[in-house]
C-alpha cells in the first residue's frame, strides 16, 4: 500500500438486457503499478475495462481516476488513458507512420511533437523497420505492437490493454510480455488474461473476476496461499523392471508428514520415471527427499504444484 | 473543432484510397453529363434545344447524387462498427458530435471534388452562349446544400448498423424520400398544399437555387435537416451507454 489509488472502481453492475454483466465490481488500481485482471472468457472483463475507458457507462457505480469521476469527465479521463481494446482494432488501410501521426494528432499533440514521440515510443516496442508498411499487411505480433505504440504515443498515467498477448505466437508472447513489464515502470496498468502464468509474471497484483463479480484481490502468492492450505507435490522417481509403481506409491505414503500420495503417470523418455501427486500438512519435501535416498531410488523431479488458473477458480467460488 | 479537421482529411484520404469513391464519382460525371446533353430519352437535347443553358445539369444532378452518396457514406461508420475500431475512436479525447462532423465534412470533400469535376459543362455552355451566371452561382450552392444533406442522411444512416450494404440502402432510401415523397406526399393529401407545408418539399426548395435565386430560408431548411441528421447520428453513437 505505497501510494494512493490511481483508479477507483467502486460497486460497478451493467447490464445488458436482461443479463447481468457486472454485478457490483470493485477494486483500486494504485499509481505506478501493473494490475491483472483475471478472468475467464465473459467474466466482465472487458466489459469493466470498456467502462474505465468510458466506452461504455455503467448502470450503476462509480469509476473514479485520478480524483474525477470519469462518467462526469470523460474526455479529460480518457486524455490520461492509453487503451488497447481487445483483438486491436486498427484502421488496417493506413501506413503505420501516418496512423499513428493521425492518432497523435487526434490526441491534440503538435505535428513536431508526434514525430518525436513517434521515434520513441517506435523504438521501444520495436516498430521501425516497418513504418511505411500499410497496417494491413502487417504480422498479428506486428499489429499488437502498433495498438500498444497507439496507446502510448501520448505519454498518459495509465495504460488499459486488454488481453495484450492473446493470438500472439510463443515468441510474440515473450517479446510483447517484456514489454508490458518494462511499461510498467513509468505507467499505471491495468491488463486482462485469461492466462495464470502471464498474470503471474507480469503483474504486482490480481483481481481475480468470475461471473461479473470480484471474487479475489491481492498478489497471486497470497491468493494461491489462501486457496491452497495444503502443499501439493509432483514427485517423479525412476523406475526399474523389477518395481511397480503401487510399491513405490506406498514407500513414498510412508513418508512422515504425507497425507495422501497417488500414482499420477509414468513415462519412459529419457529414463523410465513414475510420477506421483503427494498431498502434506506441511512442507515435507526434504522428508521425501530422504526417504528417496534412503531407498537407494533416483529422485528425478520434485516440485510444487502451482495451481492452476480453473482451481483457483473452483477454491474461490466455491468459498465465496 | 481541430480534431474535426483531423478526422476529416483521414476520412477524404480513406474515401480516395477506396474504388467506391471512383466508381461514384466516375458514375455521377457520366450519369450527369449524359442527362446533360440528352435528358431522359431524348425529351430535351441540349444540341436541339439551341440554348446556352446549364439548367438540365441542376435539373438531374441531385437525382444522381441521390444515388451516389450514400454509397459514398456507407462506411463511414458502419465499416467502424464492425472492425472495432469504433472503440479506440470514440475513447479519443474527441466528442461523439466532434466524430460525427468529422466524418460527415470528410464526405462532403468527396462531393466537393465530384461537383468541380462537372464545371466542365458550365465552361462548355460559357464558351458557346452567354448563360446566366448568377443560375449557375446559384445551382452549385444548392447542389452544394442538397448534396451536404444527403451525405449527413447517410452518415445517419451508417450509425444504424455494421453492414455497410444494410446503410447504403437505408441510407438510399431516405435521399430518396426526402428529394422525390415530400412533394408526393404533400400533393397526395393536399390539393394545394399550404404554403407552409410545401416548404418541406426538397425540390420546391432546390427550384429557387437552379433559378439564381439564394433564399436564405433555402439554405436554413437543407441547413437545418443537414443538423438535424447530424444530432440524430450523435445520438446513435451515443446510444452505446445504455444498450
Amino acid at each position: 500500500m505505497t501510494s494512493a489509488a490511481m483508479i477507483q472502481v467502486r460497486d460497478l453492475v451493467k447490464t445488458y438486457g436482461d443479463k447481468n454483466a457486472l454485478n457490483g465490481v470493485s477494486f483500486d488500481a494504485r499509481a505506478g503499478e501493473i494490475l491483472g485482471l483475471l478472468g475467464p472468457n465473459g467474466a466482465g472483463k472487458s466489459t469493466t475495462m470498456k467502462i474505465l475507458t468510458t466506452y461504455l457507462s455503467a448502470t450503476s457505480g462509480s469509476v473514479t481516476v485520478d480524483g474525477m469521476d470519469a462518467a462526469a469527465n470523460p474526455l479529460a479521463v480518457r486524455a490520461m488513458l492509453g487503451y488497447l481494446p481487445e483483438s486491436t482494432p486498427l484502421y488496417s488501410d493506413m501506413a503505420v507512420y501516418d496512423y499513428l501521426l493521425w492518432c497523435g494528432e487526434m490526441r491534440g499533440l503538435a505535428r513536431a511533437d508526434v514525430r518525436k514521440r513517434m521515434a520513441e515510443v517506435a523504438r521501444v516496442v520495436g516498430l521501425e523497420n516497418v513504418m511505411g508498411q500499410v497496417i494491413g499487411t502487417l504480422s498479428k505480433g506486428y499489429k499488437q505492437r502498433v495498438g500498444l505504440a497507439q496507446a502510448m504515443l501520448h505519454n498518459p498515467k495509465i495504460l488499459i490493454l486488454d488481453e495484450p498477448t492473446s493470438g500472439l505466437d510463443p515468441n510474440q508472447i515473450i517479446e510483447i510480455r517484456n514489454l508490458i513489464r518494462s511499461l510498467g515502470q513509468n505507467h499505471t496498468l491495468i491488463l486482462s488474461s485469461h492466462n495464470l502464468a502471464e498474470v503471474r509474471q507480469i503483474c504486482d497484483r490480481v483481481v481475480i473476476i468470475h461471473q461479473g463479480a470480484v471474487v479475489a484481490d491481492g498478489t497471486l502468492d497470497e491468493l494461491e496461499g489462501r486457496v491452497a492450505s495444503r502443499h501439493h507435490l509432483i514427485v517423479g522417481v525412476q523406475t526399474t523392471p523389477q518395481q511397480d509403481a503401487e510399491a513405490l506409491r506406498t514407500l513414498l505414503a510412508q513418508t512422515p508428514g504425507a497425507v495422501r500420495v497417488s500414482f499420477s503417470h509414468s513415462s519412459q523418455a529419457p529414463v523410465p520415471t513414475a510420477f506421483f501427486d503427494v498431498e502434506a500438512d506441511t512442507d515435507i519435501r526434504t522428508a521425501l527427499f530422504e526417504r528417496i535416498r534412503g531407498a537407494d531410488l533416483t529422485l528425478l523431479e520434485l516440485r510444487r504444484k502451482s495451481l492452476d488458473l480453473e482451481g483457483i477458480f473452483q477454491s474461490l467460488t466455491q468459498s465465496v | 473543432m481541430k480534431p474535426v479537421w483531423i478526422l476529416a482529411r483521414r476520412e477524404m484520404a480513406a474515401t480516395f484510397d477506396s474504388p467506391i469513391a471512383y466508381i461514384a464519382g466516375t458514375l455521377f460525371l457520366v450519369a450527369t453529363g449524359l442527362l446533360f446533353f440528352f435528358g431522359l430519352g431524348g425529351t430535351d437535347d441540349f444540341f436541339a434545344g439551341r440554348e446556352a443553358t446549364v439548367r438540365p445539369l441542376f435539373d438531374y444532378a441531385p437525382w444522381v447524387l441521390a444515388v451516389i452518396l450514400p454509397a459514398v457514406t456507407m462506411r463511414l461508420l458502419a465499416e467502424e462498427k464492425r472492425q472495432g475500431t469504433l472503440e479506440l475512436l470514440v475513447t479519443l479525447p474527441v466528442t461523439d458530435l466532434q466524430i460525427v462532423l468529422g466524418k460527415l465534412l470528410g464526405a462532403v470533400g468527396f462531393l466537393v471534388v465530384a461537383l468541380a469535376m462537372t464545371l466542365v459543362l458550365p465552361a462548355l455552355v460559357l464558351s458557346i452562349g452567354h448563360p446566366d451566371i448568377g443560375a449557375i452561382v446559384g445551382g452549385y450552392v444548392g447542389l452544394l446544400l442538397i448534396g451536404t444533406t444527403f451525405l449527413a442522411l447517410g452518415v445517419m444512416a451508417s450509425t444504424w448498423t455494421q453492414n455497410q450494404i444494410v446503410a447504403f440502402i437505408v441510407g438510399l432510401m431516405l435521399c430518396m424520400f426526402f428529394w422525390t415523397a415530400t412533394d408526393a406526399l404533400l400533393r397526395l393529401v393536399f390539393d394545394q398544399p399550404p404554403p407552409a407545408l410545401a416548404l418541406l418539399s426538397f425540390q420546391s426548395q432546390f427550384a429557387d437555387f437552379a433559378r439564381g435565386v439564394i433564399d436564405l430560408r433555402s439554405v436554413l431548411y437543407f441547413l437545418s435537416v443537414t443538423t438535424l441528421a447530424v444530432l440524430a447520428s450523435t445520438y446513435a453513437l451515443r446510444s452505446r451507454h445504455w444498450q
